[in-house]
């Protein structure tokens, strides 16, 4: 009986909501990584948590953790309407405001999804396995990234349909792209109604 | 690309090192894949290089060469460590810019020690040398990087004092140092605070003295002693690293301390004040004193202690040591060859006695001592040492020697280059002053009195001035010329030709670029023996022509034009046209094989030319060759004849009955309609709208065009009509003898839906369905040419041809324009069904082998008539190699966008383009070498197992990139013309 239960539960689908829970997670505890690899905030502002088989930190800056709370929920709302398309982690220098480094997290939205509701054929393992190899590479990213010598502010980007009622304490913004910048597209993941590539974009070296 | 590859980065996070700059994707990936296999061959090429180019750097910028191979080694190697050898490139960098003083103020060299210190084990000495030689002192970087490291081991106030320093001393960029320093401050207030938190009773505890020493981690703790059991101390931390600078200013000294508690509390107060002072005015300081090492006992009470035999064993020295109360930490994994057992009585001799591993060890006491002794020395080396030891590796005299040798032959290159170059213009001023000398003397002839001559005359004169100077200016390209003179004045122009041939003009380059020796190898012929003779024969009187070649009597010149003055203007043009021949024509009697060259080369140039006149000559031309004393007869004969109208004529006109029978063939009366782009032209029961033209020749337009009404767009097919001023259609007749000799072979490659419109001056075909892009529109722009166009291209190319040779027939003209682009290219998304990226219809200069077997002469096809096509092919060839030599020069344009050139090595054909850098050089040189060498082998087998290779290399990846680049051609095209 347990092993049947078991299977069972493997061979659970993923509905939207529970899709949108799974992505605005992975981005609560990917902006996280990317705070603490880069060094954005101190480290000792941060705590180990066990998720998705990894040691992951996450910040205990009680303002910061409120402000990213806010900010999953939000994606989680737009992202069961299906109308966000991309959440930008912009890294600039303090002092000169400098865009230095760029995380982009495409998000493509299978909008059928929200029609038809019946759950999709994907087991919640099989999408963890996949957003485990995401953070994983955030976290080998230090292979290549360039030192972050100034003192550095992050700034959060959300791409979204048009016409959508911006919240209050949003505002609109321009993209913040780097100008001459080297790209390098990690892995993506899919729950099958969400989509995820990301990328980072930062400062190449000026001489080749 | 593969998951796998693409993330290879991922997977080797821990062997590669962060650069502060960062690092460069490509560069990364290219040296993670190469780890594995074992041939580092690309990036031990461009180390060479730069070995090199530091070794024979002549510019006054040094430092240039070796900043740029440290960054490259840096993104090279991305494990650091031995392989890359980065320490010692620096190392070497700094030795070899040693004492360079105009660099003192510049960022990059202060980069380059910076970058030295962190591969030190003691940058704090390296930072207060930099200091003391006033190297980068006024630079902001510095400062902030040894007060980092200062930071880093705990010294505060230190970090703060240099900090000041450098803001004193204004370094640049001052923001920056004036941020850093604000940041430091907060971290250490910070700190402070955290330190004053945790420990609210610790109101003695000086600000700055958090850094207490602590335990090193994961050390023995187990207790030792036998009085008091201690455990044994090990201190790591700031507080100890603090100790050194100050020991290192009286080293030994304190060997002579009183006695003391075993361990003194660092106090960091006590350290009396800043460091710099001391730094000021040293020379290149001495031998750095040995820093402290783990096992090492630093200053303290030594002879307080009582003496312990097991200590005695680490150094047999003379003097027996005072023995320190506490044991000496020694690590459980201590390496025994640190210090080496002395086994040897220590009184023999002390050189062998120990090994001291720390000497030299540290890369900056190398780089002190290397300079010490460069002072000191007093031999005098007799080799180039600079030369053989400048960069990290050590390079042979015989490298050194083939450097030298090769930088010499470039420079004589060079010279001999521009030597070439003044020359030229030298040649060039000299051919004005000639033309001005000739100008002057025609005047001067102009203003004698000769009043029965009249305008004619002089109009005459002008024109036969025209003619020579045009002749002397473009003497390379003269058979260019003759067409013009055609049209102009007939006769005339014998004189020009005769000016080359008899010498007259001897002193003339016939090239006027040097490079360009397939012109003067036309002339050769001319100028060859049995030419000479035949100047006799012409038909006009000698006499006339040398007189006017040496254009220096006034009467003989006058007499001659007297003689001509009774005939009207009129009549003597036609007499001469009637007598005429083109002198290309004439010496192609001569020789064949440069007959065909002068003709379709002429036409070149004359657009103009009616076919009527040409029609003439031709005829003039066969008489005279038929009249004249025939040698080689009949072989020559037929490779003339082939390409005549007549010739051609006959044979079609016994096939007439044949090509009526189909029913694309159309037989209209009356004339050829005009065709013109934009104009709309009656064929059949169909009218057309003409949108552009391919190419023209003197005897064929090619067009393409859509059917009246219809829309024009560029990405739509539609009509390639070939427009021939001969009522001999003989691309019909080729196109339906492929039909019936290719059976299901004939597909998409060739002309399906073919129809002939055969008028009494001429024909039209008309090919349905066709693309109007050809190959040359891919040629335009060399983005398109990715690796798979290539490959598509080529393999269609050779399968098209394949056909055609199984069908006997060569095409003889294959170039980029005749290749009309297939669906395959032009409709990316068409089914993979339509597999043909090229289509042939223009068959002008075919030739049907079964019908002419006898045809063993390559010369007279265009192909043969290009450089590369006169070399690479003998009298003895077959026809069918022709075809080879258009695809090799075809395949040369696509991979490097000019002309094939060819050489010939050990009696084997080769290209003068380097293959091994494209990429699947491989193929690509087998591909020329076969080609190129197949003499007298039969083609067809030849062409299909090159095609099949290539079909090998088409797998389900390569068709998706394939698709890709398609995708991206189709686009572009459609932005190019629409612009």
């Amino acid at each position: 009986m347990a092993a049947q239960q078991q299977l069972g539960r493997e061979h659970q689908g993923i509905t939207l909501r529970g899709s949108a829970e799974l992505v605005a997670e992975f981005f609560s505890y990917g902006i996280n990584s990317i705070l603490y690899q880069r060094g954005i905030y101190p480290p000792e502002t941060f705590t180990r948590v066990q998720k998705y088989g990894l040691t992951l930190l996450v910040t205990t800056d009680p303002e910061l953790a409120n402000y990213l709370n806010n900010v999953t929920e939000q994606m989680k709302e737009w992202l069961y309407k299906c109308i966000v398309q991309r959440l930008v982690v912009v890294i600039s220098s303090i002092e000169s405001s400098e865009v230095l480094e760029r995380w982009q997290f495409d998000i493509e939205c299978d909008k059928t999804a929200k029609d038809d509701n019946g759950p999709r054929e994907k087991s919640q393992k099989a999408i963890q396995d996949e957003i485990r190899s995401v953070i994983r590479q955030i976290t080998a990213t230090v292979t290549f990234l360039p030192l972050l010598e100034s003192a550095c502010a992050f700034d959060l980007l959300i791409y979204t349909d048009k016409d959508l009622a911006v919240p209050a304490k949003w505002e609109e913004s321009g993209p913040q792209f780097i100008a001459n910048s080297e790209e390098v597209r990690l892995r993506s993941f899919t729950t099958t109604i969400h989509k995820v590539n990301t990328t980072v974009a930062y400062k190449k070296d000026s001489v080749p | 690309m593969s998951q796998e590859d693409s993330h290879e980065w991922e997977l080797s996070k821990e062997n590669v090192q962060p650069l502060r700059q960062g690092r460069v994707m490509s560069s990364l990936h290219e040296a993670l894949s190469q780890q594995d296999s074992s041939s580092h061959t690309a990036v031990q090429l461009k180390k060479q290089e730069f070995e090199a180019e530091i070794r024979f750097y002549s510019g006054d910028d040094p430092l240039d060469v070796w900043e740029r191979y440290i960054r490259w080694t840096e993104q090279a190697f991305p494990g650091g460590g031995k392989d890359g050898n980065l320490a010692a490139v620096l190392e070497r960098a700094v030795q070899a810019l040693h004492g360079h003083q105009q660099y003192y103020k510049d960022p990059r060299y202060l980069n380059l020690w910076l970058k030295f210190g962190d591969c030190c084990n003691e940058p704090l000495d390296l930072y207060s040398y930099l200091h003391s030689q006033e190297i980068g002192t006024t630079l902001a970087l510095l400062y902030i990087t040894w007060a980092e490291a200062l930071e880093a081991r705990g010294s505060f106030r230190k970090a703060d004092v240099i900090f000041q320093e450098g803001l004193q001393r204004k370094a640049e960029p001052l923001d920056k140092l004036q941020a850093h320093h604000k940041q430091f401050q907060a971290r250490v207030s910070r700190q402070t605070l955290l330190a004053l938190e945790e420990s609210p009773d610790g109101d003695n505890i000086g600000l700055l003295e958090i850094a207490e020493p602590q335990r090193s981690s994961l050390a023995d703790l187990k207790g030792r002693g036998k009085k008091k059991v201690k455990a044994p101390i090990s201190r790591v931390g700031d507080a100890v690293k603090v100790m050194n600078p100050n020991r290192s200013c009286q080293p030994q000294a304190s060997l002579q301390l009183p006695n003391a508690p075993s361990f003194a509390v660092f106090d960091e107060n006590s350290v009396s004040g800043p460091e710099i002072p001391t730094l000021t005015a040293q020379s290149w300081p001495a031998p750095p004193v040995p820093r402290a090492k783990e096992n090492e006992l630093s200053a303290g009470p030594w002879n307080s202690g009582r003496r312990r035999p097991r200590s005695t064993v680490s150094s047999g020295l003379e003097v027996p040591h005072p023995v320190p109360s506490f044991t000496p930490y020694v690590d459980e994994s201590a390496q025994p060859q640190m210090m080496t057992p002395c086994k040897i009585e220590p009184s023999i001799n002390r050189v062998l006695s120990t090994r001291k591993p720390e000497e030299r060890e540290d890369p900056l006491q190398r780089v002190q001592h290397q300079q010490q002794d460069a002072e000191a020395k007093k031999e005098m080396v007799m080799y180039c040492k600079e030369k053989v030891y400048a960069g990290v590796d050590e390079f042979s005299f015989e490298e050194i020697r083939a450097e030298i040798y090769r930088k010499k032959a470039r420079k004589k290159d060079e010279d001999e280059i521009q030597a070439i170059e003044q020359k030229k213009e030298e040649i060039q001023r000299k051919i004005e002053e000639l033309e001005k000398k000739l100008k002057k003397k025609e005047d001067n002839k102009q203003q004698q009195p000769h009043e029965q001559v009249v305008e004619w005359k002089k109009g005459k004169k002008n024109v036969q001035l025209l003619t020579k100077e045009k002749f002397v200016m473009k003497s390379a390209g003269f058979h260019c010329l003759f067409c013009f003179f055609q049209d102009e004045l007939n006769g005339i122009e014998r004189l020009s030709e005769d000016a080359i041939v008899t010498g007259s003009y001897k002193n003339k380059t016939l090239c006027a670029n040097p490079e360009d020796t397939c012109d003067f190898n036309r002339a050769a012929h001319l100028a060859s023996t049995p030419f000479h003779g035949v100047v006799a024969q012409r038909v006009p009187a000698p006499a006339f022509s040398q007189s006017e070649l040496k254009e220096d009597s006034p009467e003989s010149k006058s007499a001659a034009l007297n003689q001509e003055t009774p005939v009207g203007e009129e009549a003597y043009t036609e007499a001469l046209s009637v007598k005429k021949l083109s002198p290309i024509m004439e010496a192609s009697l001569e020789d064949t094989h440069s007959s065909g060259a002068s003709v379709s080369g002429g036409s070149l140039s004359s657009v103009t030319q009616t076919s009527a006149i040409k029609y003439l000559q031709i005829s003039e031309k066969l008489e005279l060759a038929q009249s004249l004393p025939a040698e080689g007869v009949t072989d020559d004969d037929v490779a003339q004849f082939l390409w005549s109208p007549e010739k051609r004529k006959k044979l079609l006109d016994s096939l007439m009955s044949s090509l009526a029978a189909s029913p694309d063939f159309h037989l209209e009366a009356g004339a050829l309609p005009h065709m013109e782009v934009e104009k709309d032209i009656e064929l059949g029961n169909e009218t057309y709208c003409i949108k552009m033209e391919y190419w023209n020749d003197e005897e064929y337009k090619v067009f393409f065009a859509v059917p009246t009404g219809c829309i024009f767009q560029w990405d739509a097919k539609g009509f390639a009509i070939k427009v021939y001023s001969q009522p001999v259609p003989w691309d019909f007749y080729i196109t339906l003898e492929l039909q019936k000799r290719l059976n299901s072979d004939f597909d998409q490659s060739f002309s399906e839906n073919c129809s002939c419109y055969l008028y009494q001056d001429g024909c039209a075909i008309v090919h349905k369905n066709t693309n109007c892009f050809t190959l040359r529109d891919i040629l335009h722009d060399r983005k398109f040419i990715t690796k798979e166009i290539i490959f598509l291209v080529v393999h269609d190319l050779l399968h098209v041809v394949e056909k055609l040779h199984k069908a006997e027939i060569v095409h003889g003209d294959l170039r980029p324009e005749v290749l009309f682009l297939g669906d395959r290219i032009c409709d990316a998304f068409s089914n993979e069904e339509v597999p043909n990226a090229l289509k042939v219809v223009d068959f002008s200069h075919s030739l049907d082998l079964r019908v002419l077997p006898r045809v063993s002469l390559p010369y007279n096809f265009p192909t043969a008539q290009t450089p590369h096509g006169q070399q690479l092919l003998a009298e003895s060839s077959l026809p069918y190699q022709v075809d080879l030599v258009g695809i090799a020069d075809i395949v040369h344009l696509l991979l490097f966008g000019d002309h094939i050139q060819v050489y010939q090595e050990n009696s084997i054909w080769k290209t003068s383009q380097n293959l091994s850098k494209t990429p699947d050089s491989d193929f690509w040189s087998k591909l020329f070498e076969r080609i190129l060498n197949a003499d007298g082998k039969s083609t067809v087998p030849l062409l299909r197992e090159l095609r099949e290779e290539i079909s090998e290399m088409f797998d389900s990846s390569f068709k998706e990139r394939l698709l890709l680049t398609l995708a991206a051609v189709g686009e572009t095209f459609l932005l190019v013309n629409f612009q």
